[in-house]
């Protein structure tokens, strides 16, 4: 038996989902969503979950993960109660609950708050650039340490106690029997979707939406392998130099699309856009850009009196390493990866 | 004199001779006696036909016809017209139905439909050698209506009967007209209050001149029938009792409901604190001010409860109260806009605000009321819960998983159940149905009509309605009242029974059988004989069979008659 609990909505809403109050539960949503099946029945579930307050069982399922917003489910609410935003609002309630340090939570709630972290890392490393004295070799030598070390230290004190987390809460804590076999087994099923969204490809008339993302993240990781691991700015290998362009223009070009999409809000998916949604797609556009600038400068020879440009890429990096990767929307990316694998998990 | 009749068999375009050889059916009946013209059709309704039928009639002088073709429900009157059109009473008419009773039902027996098909022509033609004509009875009807039960639909059927020059006398047992609309608040979809509503309506009555207005008057003695009735009311005032005697031509019947009263321990009623009926709730409502507190505690949270008394798994009340889901959920609104940090809960077996009071509904999911589906199976349990109230049930929304909330006060949404006072349903003998309201002739085509000529039933006191049904129920059968009074003489259909005197040796029997109380037992030169008022009889026949001298005829289906017809089909 569950308690009903009215506050639940109203905190919910803070995560964006202002909209759900007004489902009449006659299920259309769960109808027109080509991902929903017997087993894993959504929208109106979790929009019943969330209406009655039901954060126990809200925070014990898996389903705001299985859904990739195609946005059907808003377009044919009879009632207009937007049940994709609230999917999303779920995601991003999720996320707060599994963080340990409770930032996220704050971070998407407040947009003063997001804002004063962003700046705090800005200063952080305009400090850390004059009590390096602006030493244009130091200061690019530290940022390709502090990349490895960011990596490394987000997913040792964050990311991970929060993956066993969200593991604690949706495996263990409702007492779901998994064999180790099981847990071996189902690793492909988590490789799979991690690299290439192969669920999304279920949603109607998602493909270019799919391959676009699909791109953006081997773009994406590709980057990251290219500037932490070849050192794409201190290279001198002509191959390191070019795949480091071709990527971060694939990032730019892609950002942009999708930053396009948020502005022009013609498809459900881009319509309701939080400030989470904006400063992922922003920060991923300014990092594509800056860094294509950055070595492009370098290549030109003109890096050394725009010292500026390197501390503008670097304030991005931070900032998306710090607060937007552990605490912000990129953590979709584990989450979505682990709940297909913990789903997988727990399928007879 | 000899009749002369003329016979028309239908093809019904194949639906008949398709089965049924109507020639073979024409020429075994031409010869018939009296019979002097005969003729098939392909469509007997169809335009052509019915004007050859009036040529026919006029050049042949005939004085009976005989239609053959499908039930007379569907064309009776049609061909009853057609006669008078031709200078025929329509009584020497006679109707003969092959196409359900010979064609339809023996599709696979040709032969036998045909046979079957001639004896049911030849046992029409028996009818019409008898028939006569006849006149329609005229009777005087008084231009005045008794409405009784001032409620809203009580008072709006008066003042519509008075625009339309009757005489009216609205009789109300309260001491004041407006029945319920004294406690209903906002009344959906407007935001008009039952007092607004009421002050319009009695604001009306003032300027109606047709008007008697007799409050603190029951109705307690009828006599008479449609056109003439005779009420006796009992006038309590301050000088003690008065009687006076009405002379009415209808009667409009508006009595209204009793909101269901809970049984003890139903939902927690009379036995956990701060359980309370709708009607209580918007008492309660109506006299707070800057804070809702009930039995000192103040409210911070409410459940409503729906379908109490109404939709009942295991009660006698299988029917839905229709008014209850919109003024529950009003109620709750009106409680937000007074009191917006009030939660509600509302436990419902599926909302039913129909038509536009769906616009509160959504409004109501707006403002994050939170609704509660439950099932007939899993009925809400509420208990005692830390000094407030627990409600738990099942959810149909919440894949039947049991579900509770935690409220300071439970509101029993109660339904309608007839008015208690049940006197006057006994005293006109209006019939009632399975739930205990009056009674229509027929739900849809005769809708405020009783089976008891002239008098009509409007609002509640015929099933849950709104307060918008009320009205139009009301006004429908003002209009419905006014046409038996507003020709000053009703025209009633003159086939009904009578009694033969000479043979009847009052016994009681018809009077028992017939529904219509149409039989009364006169004095005729010292002996008791039965009598039938003209205005009351429907013709229905029960009293013929049960007669032990057979001393009744029923008019058009006398004894001859139908002896004749069986003569024909039995040969």
């Amino acid at each position: 038996m569950s308690r009903i609990n009215p506050k639940f909505g109203k905190e919910l809403k803070k995560y964006g989902a202002t909209e759900f109050g007004s489902c009449y539960n006659c299920g259309t949503c769960t109808a027109v969503c080509s991902l929903s099946t017997g087993e894993d029945s959504f929208p109106r579930s979790m929009v019943r979950l969330s209406e009655t307050g039901n954060e126990e069982e809200i925070a014990a399922s898996l389903k705001p993960w299985l859904c990739y917003y195609c946005g059907e489910c808003s377009t044919n609410c009879p009632q207009t109660a937007n049940p994709g935003e609230l999917m999303m609002s779920l995601r991003r309630w999720l996320m707060a609950k599994y963080d340990w340090t409770g930032l996220s939570g704050y971070l998407y709630k407040s947009l003063t708050a997001t804002i004063i972290a962003m700046v705090l890392v800005a200063i952080g490393v305009v400090v850390f650039a004059a009590y390096e004295k602006f030493d244009m070799e130091v200061i690019m030598h530290s940022g390709h340490m502090f990349e490895m070390l960011a990596i490394a230290g987000v997913f040792a004190v964050i990311l991970i106690p929060n993956i066993a987390r969200m593991w604690y809460f949706t495996i263990i804590k409702p007492g779901k029997n998994v064999s180790f076999m099981k847990y071996i087994k189902s690793l492909g099923e988590f490789l799979i979707h991690m690299f290439t969204q192969k669920r999304a490809l279920g949603c109607d008339d998602n493909q270019k939406r799919w391959f676009e993302h699909f791109i953006l993240v081997i773009g994406y990781l590709t980057l990251l392998f290219t500037t932490v691991f070849l050192d794409w700015f201190g290279s001198e290998s002509i191959f390191v130099i070019v795949l480091g362009y071709v990527v971060s223009a694939v990032i730019f070009v892609v950002t942009f699309d999708f930053v396009l999409g948020r502005v022009k809000k013609n498809k459900e998916v881009s319509k309701h856009s939080q400030p989470s949604d904006w400063f992922f797609v922003i920060w991923l556009l300014l990092m594509g850009v800056t860094a294509f600038a950055v070595r492009l400068f370098i290549d030109l020879d003109i890096l050394e009196n725009n010292k500026w440009l390197y501390l503008f890429h670097l304030a991005v990096l931070a900032q998306w390493a710090l607060i937007i990767v552990p605490f912000g929307k990129w953590t979709h990316f584990l989450y979505r990866s682990f709940a297909m694998y913990f789903a997988k998990l727990t399928v007879v | 004199m000899k009749k002369k009749l003329g016979i028309y068999i239908c093809a019904c375009g194949g639906n008949i001779s398709d089965y049924v050889d109507i020639e073979k059916v024409k020429d075994s009946i031409k010869d018939e006696d009296c019979v002097i013209l005969a003729k098939t059709t392909m469509f007997a309704c169809g335009d052509s036909n019915q004007n050859d039928m009036d040529t026919d009639i006029k050049e042949n002088n005939l004085s009976g016809i005989v239609v053959a073709s499908c039930s007379p429900k569907l064309h009776l009157s049609t061909f009853r017209a057609v006669s008078e059109r031709a200078g025929l009473n329509k009584y020497n008419y006679v109707h003969a139905n092959i196409r359900e009773q010979a064609s339809w039902a023996h599709s696979d027996d040709k032969t036998g439909a045909t046979e079957k098909a001639i004896l049911l022509v030849k046992a029409a033609i028996a009818k019409a050698r008898l028939a006569e004509s006849l006149e329609p009875i005229v009777i005087e009807s008084k231009r005045s209506v008794a409405v009784i039960g001032g409620g809203v639909a009580g008072l709006k059927a008066a003042i519509s009967l008075s625009r339309m020059q009757d005489e009216v006398f609205l009789i109300e047992r309260d001491s004041r007209v407006g029945g319920k609309l004294h406690e209903l608040d906002t009344i959906s979809p407007e935001q008009l209050t039952g007092k607004e509503l009421l002050n319009i309506l009695e604001e009306d009555i003032k300027n109606e001149k047709n008007i008697t207005l007799m409050t603190n008057s029951e109705v307690v003695g009828y006599s008479g029938n449609i056109g003439d009735f005779k009420l006796k009311v009992n006038i309590s005032g301050s000088q003690g009792q008065s009687q006076k005697d009405i002379n009415v031509g209808s009667i409009l019947v508006a009595t209204g409901f009793n909101s269901y009263t809970p049984a003890d321990g139903e939902f927690g009623y009379n036995q956990i604190k701060n359980v309370i009926t709708l009607p209580q709730f918007r008492k309660l409502l109506r006299n707070s001010n800057e804070k809702l507190i009930y039995n000192d505690k103040k409210i911070g949270s409410i459940a409503y409860i729906y379908c109490v008394g109404s939709r009942q798994a295991k009660g006698d009340n299988k029917y839905c109260s229709r008014y209850c889901c919109t003024a529950a959920v009003q109620a709750s609104l009106d409680v937000k806009h007074k009191y917006p940090e009030i939660q509600n809960y509302h436990f419902t077996k599926g909302v039913r605000t129909y038509g536009k009071q769906e616009l509160i509904y959504k409004e109501s999911n707006r403002v994050g009321d939170i609704y509660i589906q439950f099932l007939d199976k899993k009925p809400p349990v509420v208990t005692e819960y830390d000094g407030a109230i627990s409600i738990k049930a099942g959810d149909l929304l919440s894949e039947k998983k049991e579900i509770e909330a935690i409220a300071d006060l439970v509101v029993l949404i109660t339904g309608m159940v007839p008015d208690k006072d049940t006197s006057l349903g006994s005293l006109f003998k209006l019939p009632k149905g399975r739930d205990k309201f009056f009674n229509e002739i027929h739900m849809k085509l005769r809708p405020v009509e009783t089976v008891i000529d002239g008098i009509t039933i409007a609002g509640t006191c015929q099933g849950p309605k709104n307060v918008m049904e009320s009205v139009n129920s009301a006004m429908s059968a003002a209009a419905k009242s006014h046409s038996f009074v507003s020709k000053g003489e009703l025209e009633l259909e003159p086939i009904i029974a009578y009694v033969d005197k000479s043979s009847c040796n009052w016994c009681n029997a018809c009077s028992e059988a017939c529904p219509f109380n149409a039989v009364s037992m006169i004095d005729d030169g010292g002996k008791s004989v039965a009598t039938i008022n003209t205005s009351t009889c429907k013709g229905c026949g029960m009293c013929l069979p049960v007669c032990p001298s057979d001393s009744i005829e029923l008019i058009s289906f006398t004894n001859k008659e139908m002896e004749s017809m069986i003569d024909v089909l039995a040969k």
